[in-house]
């Protein structure tokens, strides 16, 4: 088991997979990140030396991911809101708010555009 | 479309004129029934239990009802490796297979006699363990159809056998070096052609380096990282080096026990003892992964050394000649997997281990590349093979200096008008006159398909192994030798492992 950023991987585990299971990150940043500190897209989380454990840690820590990145979206709708935007009427009623019809399949937009939004 | 029913019929319907009745022919139905099996001699129906003629039962629930889906166990995937063992694995013995009584080993003697030419030699049983550990045979290579291994005896092989021959014995041979790239169409036997010389080598003890498949090196699946901190837009690969290592040792065990170092090695972490083998140097590179490529530079260094430094003068024994066979030559000439830590492609000539197999080819800095002598193989594949324009050209300029046409000749290749080749990759293959007497230049050998009497001595192996229960006369083989593309030997062995059974009369 290996700590990255505060979470426990097991050894078997791919590095790029582990680490897109955080909030904001992709196989964008994922793959720059591995390219960064010379880490070979196959390797597993076992064969990590020390140093490059310590290196990704740091570079996630700099990074606005996980709660850094939920609370700013949350504060983005806010801001439509508080403005009193269409978008942000849309988000406030659970509509889609990028001009989708509405006639049928909204789930989505129902299921996540809340008063209070939670994500993740 | 036509109608089902007759209009005449119709016509006559029993409202329009009422006729009497006939009455139900009492006697079975006389018309030729359809089916074979009569329906009417069918049983009759079984009536159905009185309770499901029914409809469903009182108060019970019409609505749909889901089937829930079971939940099966999951089944436990195959433990870690096994399954690419089973991919990778190599059968060297069919005990259905006959044996072949008078077949010979390869042999100091026999190598050299081209009255061979045409016949199987085997490959002699302690051998094997060293051409596995070299990786010499490849898992879709049809080892298994036979008792035991053997390669066919060709015109090239004969020469092959000379050259080492030559180079290990002859006076007027030693030290040569002999820089070859093999070429030839899709299984022509150019990664047989290695192995044997690599069989050869073995006989020889010589000191064998391989590198199986090139394409392992720039997939990214192995790690990577910059070189030093002088030079970081080069990259060594740890793991790959050590793998390197530990073919080479397990290989050549016997030779490398012997030899000792022969000088100080200060890239090294640690100072080595006096009377260290070059088997123990080697070790340290593989135990430790991280020290593995200056553990096989030194290595490379002692292979290579012609005379002891001051000091070191006791243990001194002069080194074999080297055989450095790689095969799958195009993935070394394009960018590989690998990134930059500015995310940008990496090419393989910025692989260390990649630059010091293809530094080989070029001419030596004041001494020959291999002063004690060798060859250099290097194998193109065609079936799992990148296209790459440049290494065409290249090859192509290869082959054209070989006769004797020069750069200044208008004839001499170029690369077509906006194509941008790579120019490292024709830089790659630029190798001009060697300044040492004992060192050849870089040569293009194309290997075509073996002639009908190699292939007749192909087919009777097969005959005699009971894999071909057919007369094998001229004839017989001529036609095999045509189907098969002029004796592309890997189209024969497909011809000649398909099991024909003559037909009874």
């Amino acid at each position: 088991m290996v700590f990255i950023l505060g979470v426990n991987f097991p050894e078997r585990n791919l590095v790029k997979k582990s680490l897109e299971s955080f909030f904001g990150i992709g196989n964008h940043t994922s793959s720059r990140l591995l390219a960064r500190f010379h880490i070979h897209p196959a390797c597993k989380v076992g064969e990590l030396g020390n140093k490059q454990v310590l290196d990704i840690t740091a570079a996630l820590s700099d990074m606005k991911i996980e709660n850094d990145l939920r609370r700013q979206v949350i504060d983005n709708i806010k801001r439509l809101k508080e403005t009193g935007t269409y978008r942000g009427r849309r988000h406030a009623l659970g509509l889609p708010v990028r001009g989708q019809n509405t006639r049928n399949q909204i789930k989505n937009a129902v299921k996540f555009n809340r008063i209070e939004r939670r994500l993740g | 479309m036509v109608s089902s029913f007759c209009w005449s019929c119709l016509t006559r319907l029993p409202t329009a004129s009422p006729r009497p009745m006939l009455p139900p022919t009492l006697t079975a139905q006389r018309v030729a029934a359809f089916h074979t099996s009569s329906p009417l001699l069918a049983m009759p129906p079984k009536k159905k239990a009185p309770g499901q003629q029914q409809g469903p039962k009182h108060r019970t629930a019409t609505t749909f009802k889901m089937k829930k889906r079971k939940v099966t166990d999951r089944v436990r995937p195959p433990p870690v490796g096994e399954r690419r063992a089973l991919r990778k694995r190599i059968v060297l013995s069919n005990p259905n297979a006959l044996e072949v009584a008078d077949m010979q080993d390869i042999s100091a003697e026999n190598m050299v006699d081209s009255r061979l030419r045409g016949s199987i030699l085997g490959l002699p049983v302690p051998m094997l363990d060293q051409l596995r550990a070299v990786q010499a045979f490849k898992p879709k290579q049809g080892w298994s159809i036979f008792r035991r291994p053997g390669t066919v005896t060709r015109r090239e092989t004969v020469e092959l056998g000379r050259l080492i021959d030559g180079i290990s014995d002859k006076p007027e041979d030693k030290s040569k070096v002999v820089k070859r790239i093999v070429t030839g169409p899709r299984g022509i036997g150019k990664t047989v052609h290695l192995l044997q010389a690599m069989s050869m080598a073995f006989t020889k003890e010589w000191v064998v380096v391989t590198v199986p498949e090139c394409q392992d090196l720039v997939l990214a699946n192995t790690s990577y990282a910059p070189h030093s901190e002088k030079n970081p837009n080069v990259y060594v690969q740890n793991q790959a080096t050590a793998a390197l290592l530990s073919r080479t040792v397990t290989a050549n065990q016997k030779v490398l026990s012997k030899l000792k170092v022969s000088r100080e090695h200060p890239a090294l972490k640690s100072p080595l003892k006096r009377d260290t083998t070059l088997e123990a140097l080697a070790n340290i590179g593989i135990q430790d992964p991280a020290s593995a490529w200056p553990v096989f530079q030194a290595l490379w260094t002692e292979l290579t050394a012609t005379s002891p430094a001051p000091g070191f003068e006791k243990d001194f024994a002069s080194r074999p000649p080297m055989l450095v066979a790689v095969d799958g030559l195009a993935h070394w000439m394009k960018e590989t997997k690998y990134r930059t830590a500015k995310y940008e492609l990496i090419h393989a000539h910025d692989l260390v281990f990649v630059q010091h197999f293809l530094s080989l080819l070029k001419p030596g800095n004041q001494q020959s590349v291999l002063p004690n002598g060798g060859i250099l193989l290097y194998a193109t594949s065609a079936s799992n093979s990148p296209s790459i324009y440049s290494l065409d050209v290249a090859l192509e300029r290869v082959a054209a200096r070989q006769n004797r046409v020069y750069p200044s000749s208008p004839d001499y290749p170029m690369p077509t008008a906006f194509s941008h080749p790579d120019e490292r990759v024709l830089a790659a293959f630029e190798s001009s006159k060697s300044s040492v007497p004992t060192e050849g230049t870089l040569t293009l050998q194309t290997l075509a398909g073996i002639t009908r009497e190699e292939a007749r001595g192909f087919m009777e192996y097969f005959a005699r192994s009971g894999l071909l229960r057919q007369q094998v006369s001229e004839e017989w083989v001529n036609e095999k030798w045509t189907l098969a593309g002029g004796g592309v030997i890997g189209e024969l062995e497909k011809l000649g492992r398909r099991l024909t059974v003559p037909v009874q009369v």
